[in-house]
Formats: structure tokens, C-alpha cells, sequence
């Protein structure tokens, strides 16, 4: 819950009534490039908000009390704003929470792409937004027979790709999706 | 004239958190972050209680915070809490509505009488939470840091941050007892005041210029006796505004020399300030 709900596309999207210890990183909800273990993120980061000052594309978005002890860390919302790789938030990090590393090394996370819903897997559609839109076009995606793969040994996490597809399903979902480096679920008993 | 210096350094640091956002926001990022840490230039500062959060919280080290957090202990200890009277936003809010409200505020002296102890245990109780919890709990809870980060949310995502709801708090339990926040629950402040134990900076009173007075002691904002030797306490944080009350001038904001700090015959008339049970500017 937002005071002031005037950027409706900033809602977020897990807040009220979330645990208060569990991470609020999730499947497009993913830490600026650079971040150090999800674990200790929340124990690093110092929520001096620079990161987010310093994002010219108002990606990073720090979070508040809503998300309990994890209000004001910075979170990416790939499906709204993807990063854009410009890495101009890890060197501004003081508390090391954001280690400085080069854009191919960046994992924020995998794309994943849903291949019952993908028009280039599913129709015989010529669609290669993706991998148009990506990066490491070629790297972290590549097409054979038309059909968009994902190299998750490459694939930064960035969500550009999530965020270009044309295909919007009933709920708001789109077929490729990015889950964060970090596992929830995996981590669930070690919260927080 | 004290005063002045003061009211222009509040008034400067906020212009800061307000501007600074506002500069950010158009690309131009040479100054950067607010009280949780602030950039100028290469130059990075760290607040001390966040950053020894952190390193309790993640038991590891960081190169450039422990450097960002130097400057900011090297002034607690040697200047005191200048921090909290001279450039706090919350202070400086403190401070403000104040003055809008002085009509009504005419009574405020007989506040709730809280211990000052009070200050160190909640300085440790904060610090064994985060350890009990894992997470750092003041460096999103912090009052000045949140004056920062609630003016950066509005100018990048015209929105506000639910926890800003605590500013309002302090507000609030101003109006009942002077700073109430800053005397007795503020764990920046109880962490500053501990590394300035041994300040230079003090406020000291001058012998020759007899007793002082009641009028001296009654503008602190903490409910201090400076003219009984308690500008030298832990407590004191440097504002000066009882060296500009004095009009007998029997008090000073004077830099004490280590080597005579034993032999300070301001000190040793000092009554030693043990339990002080001058609260809410009762005497």
C-alpha cells in the first residue's frame, strides 16, 4: 500500500500481507545486476537509495514497509521496466550490497520462455521479438528453426525480452518470463 | 549569533535532501543519496549506526564503507552530536514546528519525564534485534534517513514510503514533550553520543562570570542544565542555543585540549552528572 497511488505502475505487486522477513524477489521481481547473495542482500544493503537515484531509466525501484524488513531495498520490475544493463547502479553502491562486474557477467536472473504459449513455438508465427530485443542476441538467445531458446549459461536476467513480448495473456502474463537467481521456494525454511 | 550558524546549517542540509533528488532526477548525480550515505563527487560517506548494522548483520567487511563511515566517527568524536543539532532533518523539522506552533506550545515544559538512560538501552536493544532477526532494522527505520528517502520517492515516483508515518510520530511526541524522539529513542543519536564521550567540543561554563541562571538552562532543547556542568555530559549535543541565551555570557562553546582535560577548572566544578532527574525542563 502506496500513500500516494499516483504511479499506478509502480503498485506493488506482492505487498500487503506478505511475510515480513520473506524476499520479496520472485518471478520478475528480481535485484539490480551485481547483487550479492539474496541471503545476505537485505543484511548489505543500506537503503541509501543511490542505486535508484542513479537508474536513468527509473527501473530500480526502492521498496517500503510493506515488504517488512526489506522496505527500502531496490527492486526490478522486469515485466514494467526491465534494466537495461547500463550498469551505472554497481558503481555507486557503498555498502557493496551491488558488487561491481561487467555487463555478460550480470546475473539477475533466467529467462524462461513457455513454450504452450510462445506464438513461435506454438503457431507457425515468424515472431522473434525476444530475440530481437536481447543484448547478447545470439548468446543469451538464438533462434533455430525460428523457434527462440534461451542460454541460461549467458542470460543475464536483464527482462528485456520479458518485457517486449507482444503476448499478453488473460491474467497479464506474457510467455517468457525471468525467475530470479534467487529461489524462494529453494530457501523457504533458511528465511529469511 | 550561534544561532545563526545553526539555523543556516539546518536549512542548508535540508535544501540538500530536497535538491539533491531534484538534480538526480534530471541526470546530474556529482552529489547523490541522503544521511544513510551521501555522495560528493568520489567522496562517499557512510552513517555510522547503519553501516556497523551492516557489519554486524552480514559479518563481512567493505572497503569503501568502512572508509565512508570514518569521517562521520571522526566528527562524533571529536565535535560530539553536531549531527542531530546541526543538520538532522528531523531536528530541523522539530525545530520548525516549533516555531509554527509556539502559542500553543507554552506548556509543553511539564512533558512526560522519560529517563535519558533510556537512550543507550534502546541503542542496544536495536542492535541485538537485528542480530536476533538477521536484518538490519535501523537503516530503514531511520528518521533521518526516511526524511531522505521519502522526498526521493516523491520526485522519481510521485509516491511515499508507509514508514514515512514515523516522521509524523516524532512530530507528534515533540508536541508533548520537547525531542522527545532525539532524547530518549534514537539509537543514531545514543551511538553518536557514545563515540563523542570524549569530545573536544564542549560546552563549558566560565567561572568568572558567576552562577549562571534558570534562563540559561531553560531554551535547551533537551531539558539539559548547562549551567550546572551538563554541557560537558554525554548528553549535550553542541547546538549552542544556552551559550546565546546566557546574556551574563557565563557560558561558552569552547575546544578542549586533551592535556587539560583533567585540569579544566570549568570541569572540576562540575558536579559529576550521574542520574540526572532534570526532565522535561523541570528542575
Amino acid at each position: 500500500m502506496r500513500i500516494l497511488a499516483g504511479a499506478s505502475i509502480l503498485a506493488p505487486a506482492a505487498g500487503a500481507g506478505a511475510h515480513p522477513l520473506r524476499s520479496p524477489v520472485g518471478v520478475n521481481r528480481l535485484r539490480p545486476p551485481g547483487a550479492v547473495d539474496e541471503k545476505t542482500f537485505t543484511g548489505r544493503c543500506i537503503r541509501c537509495g543511490r542505486c535508484a537515484e542513479v537508474c536513468p531509466y527509473r527501473a530500480i525501484l526502492p521498496l517500503d514497509a510493506t515488504d517488512g524488513v526489506h522496505a527500502g531495498t531496490p527492486l526490478i520490475q522486469v515485466d514494467e521496466i526491465p534494466c537495461y544493463l547500463c550498469m551505472e547502479c554497481v558503481e555507486v553502491c557503498p555498502t557493496g550490497a551491488l558488487q561491481r562486474i561487467e555487463l555478460a557477467e550480470t546475473r539477475m536472473g533466467t529467462a524462461v520462455i513457455n513454450r504452450h504459449t510462445c506464438m513461435a513455438w506454438t503457431d507457425d508465427t515468424l515472431c522473434r521479438t525476444c530475440y530481437s530485443v536481447c543484448p547478447l542476441r545470439d548468446t543469451a538467445i538464438h533462434l533455430t528453426e525460428f523457434k527462440p531458446h534461451v542460454n541460461p549459461a549467458a542470460c543475464t536476467g536483464c527482462g528485456i525480452c520479458a518485457h517486449a513480448c507482444p503476448v499478453v495473456g488473460s491474467d497479464g502474463s506474457r510467455p517468457i518470463v525471468v525467475d530470479p537467481a534467487y529461489d524462494p521456494l529453494e530457501s523457504a525454511e533458511a528465511a529469511p | 549569533m550561534i544561532g545563526r550558524w545553526r539555523s543556516a546549517s539546518q536549512t542548508a542540509a535540508m535544501l540538500l535532501l530536497v535538491i539533491t533528488p531534484i538534480l538526480n532526477y534530471q541526470g546530474i548525480t556529482f552529489v547523490q543519496g541522503w544521511f544513510q550515505s551521501l555522495a560528493v563527487g568520489r567522496l562517499w560517506l557512510v552513517s555510522p549506526l547503519e553501516g556497523l548494522e551492516c557489519i554486524l548483520v552480514s559479518h563481512s567487511l567493505y572497503g569503501p564503507q568502512i572508509v565512508g563511515m570514518l569521517l562521520p566517527v571522526l566528527s562524533a568524536s571529536l565535535l560530539g552530536t553536531v549531527f542531530c543539532s546541526w543538520i538532522c532533518p528531523v531536528n530541523t523539522l522539530q525545530v520548525w514546528s516549533d516555531r509554527l506552533l509556539s502559542p500553543w506550545l507554552r506548556r509543553r515544559g511539564e512533558g512526560w519525564a522519560v529517563p535519558r538512560t533510556l537512550l543507550w538501552y534502546v541503542l542496544a536493544a536495536e542492535l541485538v534485534l537485528a542480530l536476533v532477526l538477521g536484518t538490519p532494522l535501523f537503516v530503514f527505520l531511520s528518521p533521518p534517513g526516511l526524511v531522505g528517502r521519502e522526498l526521493m520517492m516523491l520526485v522519481f515516483f510521485r509516491t511515499l514510503a508507509v514508514e514515512g508515518l514515523l516522521l509524523l510520530v516524532i512530530l507528534g511526541l515533540n508536541l508533548i514533550t520537547k525531542r522527545l524522539f532525539c532524547r530518549a529513542f534514537c539509537p543514531l543519536r545514543g551511538l553518536l553520543a557514545l563515540l563523542g564521550a570524549k569530545r573536544r567540543l564542549i560546552v563549558a561554563r566560565v567561572e568568572e562570570a558567576g552562577p549562571g541562571g534558570q534562563h540559561c538552562d531553560d531554551v535547551c532543547p533537551l531539558g539539559l542544565a548547562p549551567s550546572m556542568g551538563e554541557g560537558t555530559s554525554l548528553h549535550c549535543w553542541n547546538c549552542g542555543r544556552c551559550v546565546d541565551a546566557c546574556t551574563d555570557n557565563g557560558l561558552k562553546m569552547v575546544w578542549r585540549r586533551a592535556d587539560l582535560q583533567r585540569h579544566d577548572p570549568c570541569l572540576e566544578k562540575a558536579p559529576r552528572v550521574t542520574q540526572i532527574g532534570n526532565m522535561g525542563g523541570k528542575r
